[in-house]
């Protein structure tokens, strides 16, 4: 008879944890679907000896980009110990692409206040899709340490108001002066 | 002076306990459902807590992917 209860009981208490471990698969499963939250996925390959040479990651292509269709790229390298550039200015409420890469360890950013949080692995280049909401300036600092200057690894993040997210006539924008 | 002990290997190996059957039935029937219900207010904060954080702090910051 007691057996038979704590058979009862255990089968009661796994179908309770199997309802919830399907409710929270199936909400992050929704909020993937229609709010276009995902973990930031991207197999790309480049080589940490050259990246700076040539290509996207040269200095003259580093920080944001507005292409002809209106898009918006941030291009931007980890390195020990810095970002480069030091400020990146983005746009209110517009779709943006971050593309980070590293010459030298793994790195890592997140971005305060949203969601962007990712590593910055050598030989790969990281990439993730975002929009800001709110202006003003976001703390980016680097998450994996990476050496002793790790802790003074950091950049801001200057989210613009559309009327003043103003590209050049080559499609770059820069922070604006505090 | 505390007089010697005998050794526990020369001890009975079954000892009949003092313990009431009614009292020990009654005991068992309640036990296991305080256990559950601890159990249950344990993982109901634990969801409680990952709704809020997922709910209020998660998605308000809003697309990535």
């Amino acid at each position: 008879m007691h057996e038979r209860r704590i058979l009862g009981t255990e089968l009661l208490w796994a179908f309770g944890v199997g309802v919830l471990i399907a409710a929270t698969l199936s909400m992050i499963v929704f909020t993937a679907l229609t709010g276009d939250i995902n973990p930031p996925s991207n197999v790309e390959r480049l080589d940490p000896k050259t990246l700076h040479l040539s290509g996207e990651f040269a200095e003259q292509n580093l920080g944001t980009t507005v292409g002809a269709d209106g898009s918006v790229t941030v291009r931007a390298i980890a390195t020990q110990f810095m970002f480069v550039p030091h400020c990146i200015a983005v746009p209110r409420g517009r779709p943006v692409t971050l593309r980070f890469a590293t010459p030298d360890v793994i790195h890592g950013l997140l971005i305060t206040g949203t969601n962007v949080n990712t590593m910055v692995v050598p030989g790969f280049v990281a990439q993730v899709h975002t929009e800001f909401y709110r202006t003003g300036d976001l703390l980016m600092p680097c998450h994996e340490y990476c050496g002793l200057g790790h802790s003074e690894m950091w950049s801001t993040v200057q989210v613009l108001p559309d009327d003043q997210f103003k590209p050049g006539q080559d499609g770059r924008v820069s922070c604006a002066q505090r | 002076m505390v007089p010697d002990q005998p050794p526990a290997a020369d001890a009975p190996s079954e000892v009949a306990d003092q313990v009431d059957e009614r009292a020990l039935a009654e005991a068992m029937r309640v036990v296991p459902l305080g256990a559950g219900v601890l159990a249950g207010l344990a993982v109901a904060l634990l969801v409680i807590g990952y709704l809020l954080i997922y709910l209020l702090v998660f998605l308000p910051r809003g697309t990535v992917g």
